[in-house]
């Protein structure tokens, strides 16, 4: 088992390499200068270009990419063009806050979908089944900021339940209680479509084993159901559930950026979202290898999950490593 | 209901279901004169908090109310045609009879918020920090910013404590004014700020010497401000000030109704009659500096022929624009002089609405088959429905335009370089509280890179009557200078298509008292209040 993961971490330095490289590249391909919104529009040409001098954006871009990989290396994300704070200041924060909605509302779709899924498949076409597969296309189908701003009309404004906006109350606000009432809402809005994903994947998976002959043969045993779907069933479904659910999880870290707009949550995505527009480059490029690296980190974690729970992929994974 | 509001804006009080709305200030009998924290949506990012450094009308609220100019604008006074200059750093000021030597009379005993005392010195140290490359303070990026009006600066000097003088390089009227600009802003910082934190990190900690002192700020989340309670004028009444960034303007006015915040700008133009009806309070400003436009590109083939410029102007429907998209939050434009300054004639209409005038100019210049024309435009959360509307009415006359839409930041990038060949036109919306802004986007000696004409328009007559205007002191005077000016950019060159002046709608909740809706995008926040 130590093996796999020491082989799998070691997967990760290539990984995370080309990531920064594109990362890199993207933040420098898009169009526009960040010269015109450090300068304004009465800047000489010469001024402009004694700024991209001062911040070294004149230089060749593998030079640029290896300052950049030097300063990461050694823990370092530079400074904001546009806002002169340290981008690790900016985007530290923001990944908390992302990272805590994220959790949330994937604890809530892996809740809902692996119910839902589990008992939609121990009773196929059955009418939890069908209001299982109906709900899930619905959840699955409904745009997240349609359906955040569908939550606040309903609990913020017309039952006047819950906050509309942001983390906290602005006035007097604070404290793990209002944090709680103002993540409701955004958590139900962004964890709707992972959870009818998670729930569709469970109940295939779980249709496709419960139709295998060894399940048909526990059956005809008389173990019961409860123990066929718990202990030969679910345990076979786990590498694809898992698989799915850290999936949604990366996609969750990532910010998820309408939720965060249409709740004015105050994450990573957003943040993100500001620096593109502001062609703060530094900015850019820690935003978004941090939510490459949370990405990837979650996937590590989901495969030493599936090669625990399943002794063929570490065994396989070894023999492929010698 | 918006009939009623449209009437009431244009003659200054706007009576709505029993209560006051009104361009400015609201009435009432408060039990609480003062006290209490705006909340105000803003909804985008702010810039730097260093004055010459920092650009954008958002920024400006919160920098005008940290930091003070010699002068500022009088934005107290809704009513008014256009906002003037008002004593601020300086008690009062002089102009030599040559119109070029500027004397300021300092006020007594100003300290900033550190404790700092703010004298001549203090006021040559910061106009130093974006005029002379030579002071050690001089800022690369300020100077930048603020070239429009450090370009006329020929010295400085301190004639004692208290008096600090102004030497232009030649008679400028409208100079101490210009400065009242959001793009570079001449006002004072603490130079022992400065000293502690150098002009790189100085933004990170704003000390002025304005109404209210800077508390926190959370990039891109929110900005808090809170009274200063030293300060040398008339105390702001609000205890605390908080700026939210909110971007989504459905957000916006669910935060404004869920009682998160009580200010909303940027209304959402279908939401804002329902709001009124809600009780949340309207405010209108006609006389704003916001001309929204297109500008025509001297260098496409086929404007070139000044008929086709003046039959794209005949086709639009700008009453429409005003009434149907705006939902009455805008006047129709048909010059260049925009409202909110002092040579603004709002009689002046040149082109109005004729369809098939328009057509048979385009006949007889060639184009009675149909033209195709690219028109580049940017995002600004508008969904861009005045340009679609331009759109719909030059297809009515045969004339197809693509709507190339651009992100403001790529936008602004190709604005800058100016419009290539290909581009009939482009869009932009601005302006400033004196009627020299026009020469910006007209002057031959603007022309990308030096200037934003980027429709590379150029007519000398033009250039040398603002040149003489700038010059006269007499306002009557100027005024007929720039009047004919404007008649040559659009009768006789016709270099631009102007659609509408905005009326910057704002919306209140009730319990928000005392507000102005000045004749600028930036606000007096001294005068509001919360009533509890």
């Amino acid at each position: 088992m130590t093996r796999f993961i020491v082989m799998r971490l070691l997967t990760i330095v290539p990984i995370m390499f080309g990531v920064s490289f594109f990362v890199f590249i993207l933040a420098h391909l898009a169009p526009g200068d960040v010269t015109t919104t450090l300068t304004g529009p009465y800047a000489t040409e010469e001024v402009r270009e004694q700024i991209r001098e001062s911040l070294g954006l004149n230089e060749p871009l593998p030079v640029q990419y290896g300052k950049w990989l030097g300063q990461i290396l050694q823990g370092e994300f530079g400074k904001s063009i546009a806002n002169r704070r340290m981008v690790a200041e900016l985007i530290f924060p923001k990944f908390a806050n992302s990272a805590i909605l994220a959790l949330t509302s994937a604890a809530l779709a892996y809740a809902i979908g692996l119910f839902a899924g589990i008992f939609a498949a121990s009773r196929p076409y059955g009418p939890f089944d069908r209001f299982t597969i109906a709900g899930t296309l619905m959840f699955g189908s409904i745009p997240p900021y349609w359906f955040g701003l569908l939550l606040v009309l309903l609990f913020s404004l017309t039952w006047r339940l819950l906050p509309a906006t942001g983390m906290t109350k602005i006035v007097g606000g604070g404290g793990p209680v209002d944090v709680i009432l103002h993540l409701v809402l955004p958590t139900i809005a962004a964890g709707a479509a992972p959870a009818a994903i998670i729930a569709r994947t469970v109940r295939a998976t779980m249709l496709e084993i419960l139709s295998q002959n060894y399940i048909k043969v526990a059956r005809a045993k008389g173990i019961r159901r409860g123990t066929i779907l718990r202990k030969h069933a679910l345990r076979n479904a786990l590498p694809p559930i898992a698989t799915i659910c850290g999936l949604q999880l990366g996609y969750l870290l990532g910010g998820v950026l309408f939720v965060e707009v249409i709740f004015a949550w105050p994450g990573i995505g957003y943040q993100l979202w500001q620096a593109i527009q502001a062609r703060d480059i530094p900015t850019i490029q820690g935003a978004a290898l941090i939510v490459a690296v949370a990405f990837v980190l979650v996937n590590l974690a989901v495969d030493v999950f599936n090669a625990y729970t399943d002794p063929k992929i570490r065994i396989s994974e070894g023999v492929r490593a010698r | 209901m918006f009939g009623r509001l449209r009437k009431a804006a244009a003659v200054g009080v706007v009576m709505a279901a029993g209560a006051c709305v009104g361009l400015g200030a609201m009435e009432s009998k408060p039990t609480r004169a003062e006290g209490g924290t705006l909340v105000w949506s803003i909804p985008a990012a702010m810039s730097l908090f260093d004055p010459p450094q920092s650009c954008g009308w958002l920024t400006k609220n919160a920098t005008h109310m940290i930091f003070d100019g010699l002068v500022e604008l009088e934005l107290g006074k809704p009513e008014a045609g256009w906002a003037t200059l008002r004593p601020a750093l300086a008690e009062s000021w002089t102009i030599s009879e040559d119109g070029r030597v500027y004397t300021f009379n300092l006020r007594k005993g100003v300290t900033f918020h550190d404790g700092t005392p703010f004298n001549a010195e203090v006021a040559k140290w910061n106009y130093d920090r974006f005029s002379n490359p030579e002071a050690p303070q001089y800022s690369k990026v300020g100077a930048a910013y603020l070239s429009f009006y450090a370009r006329w600066i020929e010295s400085t000097r301190v004639v004692d404590e208290h008096t600090f003088e102004v030497t232009l390089t030649q008679p400028h009227y409208e100079w101490l004014q210009i400065g009242q600009s959001s793009c570079g802003q001449p006002e004072m910082i603490s130079p022992a700020a400065w000293e502690k934190h150098g002009d790189e990190d100085i933004a990170l900690h704003p000390v002025g010497t304005g109404p209210f002192k800077f508390v926190e700020r959370e990039i891109d989340v929110m900005v808090v401000l809170e009274r200063n309670e030293d300060y040398y004028g008339e105390k702001a009444k609000l205890d605390r000030m908080i700026y939210r960034q909110i971007t989504d303007p459905a957000t916006r006015i669910a935060a404004l109704r869920a009682g998160e915040i009580n200010m909303v700008t940027e209304p959402t133009w279908d939401e804002i009659e329902n709001l009124v009806d809600e009780g949340f309070q309207l405010l209108l400003q006609p006389n704003v500096p916001s001309v929204w436009y297109a500008q025509f590109n001297m260098k496409h083939p086929a404007l070139q022929d000044v008929r086709v410029r003046k039959a794209l102007n005949m086709a639009i429907d700008r009453e429409g624009v005003a009434r149907e998209v705006l939902k009455g939050t805008g006047h129709a434009e048909y010059g260049m002089l925009s409202a909110g300054t002092f040579a603004y004639d709002p009689d002046y209409k040149p082109y109005p609405y004729d369809p098939e005038g328009a057509k048979n100019l385009l006949a007889e210049a060639g184009y009675g088959d149909g033209l195709e024309l690219t028109f580049e435009i940017f995002d600004y959360g508008w969904n861009e429905a005045w340009e679609k509307w331009i759109q719909r009415d030059l297809k009515k006359v045969g004339v197809d335009v693509k709507l190339n839409k651009l992100e403001w930041m790529t936008y602004l990038g190709k604005w800058l370089q100016g419009m290539p060949e290909g581009v009939a036109m482009n869009s932009m919306g601005w302006g400033w509280s004196v009627p020299y802004w026009t020469a910006h986007a007209t002057r031959c000696d603007h022309h990308p890179p030096n200037g934003v004409n980027g429709g590379w328009y150029c007519n000398e007559k033009v250039d040398a009557l603002y040149s003489e205007a700038i010059m006269t002191q007499d306002q009557a005077k100027a005024t007929a200078l720039y009047r004919e000016a404007n008649r040559i950019i659009m009768e006789e060159d016709v270099a631009f298509l102007p659609v509408f002046s905005y009326h910057n709608p704002i919306l209140l909740a009730p319990e928000v008292k005392g507000f102005v809706n000045g004749q600028e995008n930036w606000y007096d926040f001294t005068l509001p209040y919360i009533e509890e």
